[in-house]
């Protein structure tokens, strides 16, 4: 399998647009030169406007194979890269019985457990290694994980240095609980993404969202926009615009009006406060722009 | 490289323009910056723009000057100066205790403190920082360097060996024991490592903290030199964070750059604004979660409905935070209470209310803080 090759910024835009990912021109520069240049791209933005879904819309348009790995406090090199299958070695010991059994067999590939990285360096076909939340995993692993991305191999003691047949497309993702190391800054592409403005968000849901009215796809989209503006203490991202625009249209609206807003209103904020907060006090302005904004 | 040498020296004479503005451009960064200008259409602007951006940015804060200093460069569009805010009248209050002190000095200047006796370094860790000449200030920060060489810890998930453990360490007993036949005649134990607590630092400096800000700046970027995981804030219309302004070991560049990427240095204040500021965009983030805050102000919001929202924002910054410290060097001045409405609103959410107003109140915080092992402990 190979992945296809796009000679200009223009035919990526085009090909995520076809992969139903609707991305900005910076987004598609930053997506091309990660390609060409071979480069880990970080992307770094608000929580939901959309950094793990670039990672998945890249891996449809390649086509390529998308390799996650999440990270979390705590995350080691047993559950990101490799780790022995103990309860076959000793099963295979067992199983010997009277035979010998040589150390290079008990530590040969088919007693390895491949982890995310390991399967993203050894892979013969496209890969999409998504390394999503860096921020979450712990220094050691992500001085650990630049090693990884500089050279693109990995040393198993007992078995050597395995180097990557073909790069992988890397892109890590990042909510900013902590600044990350300058060095690995430094070998990757930096990307910001912000909230969509209005026109976007709207032709993100219309694309999203086959079949929605265009009318609700602008005033569910407007809604959302005056709730990023008030002050909240998770503000919705596009992935919450989606959910509330599959829902309405789920329930043949055309239209939004108060009854409906406060009976779906769940799924765009998922904090009981900012619930209450909107409930109590801005539901009906929003409202009121909403349906203006959509004219 | 295939492009014209014109392109080159206009990239790295932007990347010169970047440096100056605070931004790291390396020779690695320019070179990076043109392989991927080789890739697109350098005829389109916004091709441009976007290679260059995701080459030489590496954090949400440069975008604003990377956006400046693009339009200087490139569209020769008429923009402010580049850099955060002109340096000049708050570089010269940092000085101030160089350049003006040393004239009226008497010879035999060089007399270290330890010379001067016992008496003097006492008298000096009595008084208050706004009494302190230019010179008796220069003393005090070698000392105020000594006093915060610690921090408060935390016990780590992560287990060392140690003799007092309580765990047993099987791999090394184990081990050992093999000398012994099998035999584990000396069973190794393994204890919680203890590593430095978070500690996060909000600075006031407002017109009222003049005399303060100083001190309490040294005093967190001696802190800062414990290692890693401090994080410092200035504020006082507005929140700035001075993290990496600090990071260098110098102490007057420090001071210096944390001064210059202050837009508000010895303005107003508005510390309820400033705090919800800092809930929202770094205590949301986590920053917040299992450290000490220490908040160094006078508790004098501007604002006139400010004291609400300051309650409002201290409750919730308590929550997550581990302890809040208050610092408020007004509380040193013998029959001070606390009456300013902010100072009171604040009150009930603080563990620990302290002074700072002189050496002494600042080894008091140093010892403070490296006291606290319980969470929210008074």
């Amino acid at each position: 399998m190979t992945a296809r090759t796009f000679a200009t910024i223009d035919d990526l835009q085009a090909g995520l647009l076809d992969a139903s990912y609707l991305a900005d021109r910076g987004l598609a520069s930053v997506l091309f030169l990660a390609l060409k240049l071979e480069k880990p791209l970080l992307l770094e933005g608000e929580a939901g406007v959309g950094k793990t879904e670039a990672a998945k819309a890249m891996a449809r348009v390649l086509p390529a194979r998308l390799i996650r790995l999440q990270c979390y406090e705590g995350l080691d090199v047993a559950h990101a890269v490799y780790e022995w299958n103990y309860s076959r070695q000793l099963l295979h010991i067992r199983a010997a019985q009277e035979g010998t059994v040589s150390e290079a067999e008990l530590f040969g590939p088919e007693f390895l457990i491949r982890r995310p990285l390991l399967e993203a360096i050894e892979s013969d076909e496209p890969v999409v290694l998504l390394i999503d939340e860096i921020d979450r995993a712990d220094d050691e692993f992500e001085a650990f994980l630049l090693e990884v991305l500089s050279d693109f191999q990995i040393t198993v003691p007992e078995i050597g240095t395995i180097q990557a047949v073909r790069r992988p497309v890397v892109i890590l993702t990042s909510n900013r609980t902590r600044e990350l190391h300058d060095a690995l800054k430094r070998r990757a592409l930096f990307h910001w993404i912000d909230h969509p403005s209005l026109e976007r968000e709207v032709e993100i849901v219309r694309l999203r969202v086959p079949g929605v009215p265009e009318r609700l796809a602008l005033q569910a989209a407007a809604f959302v926009q005056g709730l990023r503006r008030l002050d909240l203490e998770k503000p919705p991202g596009v992935a919450e615009t989606i959910d509330w625009a599959q829902a309405l249209a789920a329930l043949g609206s055309h239209e939004l009006d108060p009854d409906l807003v406060e009976s779906t209103l769940g799924s765009v904020l998922k904090h009981h406060e900012d619930l209450q907060a909107v409930r109590d006090a801005a539901l009906a302005d929003l409202l009121e722009e909403a349906r203006v904004a959509a004219g | 490289m295939p492009q014209a040498s014109g392109v080159v020296s206009h990239v790295v004479t932007f990347g010169r323009v970047l440096r100056q503005a605070g931004l790291e451009v390396g020779p690695n960064r320019i070179a990076d910056g043109l392989s991927g200008l080789d890739q697109v259409d350098l005829t389109r602007q916004d091709d441009v723009y976007w290679t260059l951006r995701a080459n030489f940015v590496t954090r949400r804060e440069e975008l604003e000057i990377f956006d400046r200093a693009f339009q200087a460069w490139f569209l020769r569009a008429p923009v402010s100066p580049l850099g955060l805010s002109p340096p000049t009248p708050r570089g010269a209050v940092l000085r101030r205790a160089h350049a003006g002190g040393r004239p009226d000095d008497a010879a035999g200047d060089d007399e270290s403190p330890k010379a001067r006796g016992w008496s003097y370094e006492e008298i000096l860790r009595t008084k208050d920082f706004g009494a302190m000449t230019s010179d008796e200030f220069d003393r005090a920060r070698a000392l105020i360097a000594d006093i915060a060489a610690e921090r408060p810890r935390r016990r780590s998930r992560r287990l060392r060996r140690h003799h007092r453990g309580r765990e047993l360490d099987l791999r090394r007993t184990i081990r050992e024991s093999l000398g012994a036949g099998g035999d584990p005649v000396h069973r190794q134990y393994r204890l919680r490592a203890r590593v430095p607590r978070k500690l996060v630092v909000l600075c006031d400096v407002s017109g009222s903290m003049e005399a303060y800000v100083r001190p309490l700046l040294l005093f967190v970027h001696a802190v800062r030199g414990s290692g890693k995981g401090v994080e410092a804030f200035a504020f006082g219309t507005r929140l700035t964070r001075l993290t990496r302004a600090l990071e260098t070991s110098d102490t007057d560049r420090a001071l210096q750059d944390a001064a210059r990427s202050v837009a508000d240095w010895c303005g107003g204040t508005r510390i309820g604004a400033s705090l919800k500021t800092y809930n929202d965009d770094w205590g949301r983030r986590a920053l917040t979660r299992g450290a000490v805050v220490v908040i160094a102000s006078d508790g004098w919001e501007r604002e006139e409905s400010g004291a609400g929202l300051l309650e409002e924002q201290m409750a919730r910054l308590s929550r997550q935070a581990y302890t809040v410290v208050w610092v408020n060097p007004l509380k040193g001045h013998p029959g001070y209470e606390p009456l300013a409405a902010g100072m009171r609103a604040a009150l009930p959410h603080v563990d620990r209310f302290l002074p700072g107003h002189n050496l002494a109140s600042l080894e008091r915080l140093g010892e403070v803080l490296m006291g606290i092992e319980r969470r929210h402990a008074a």
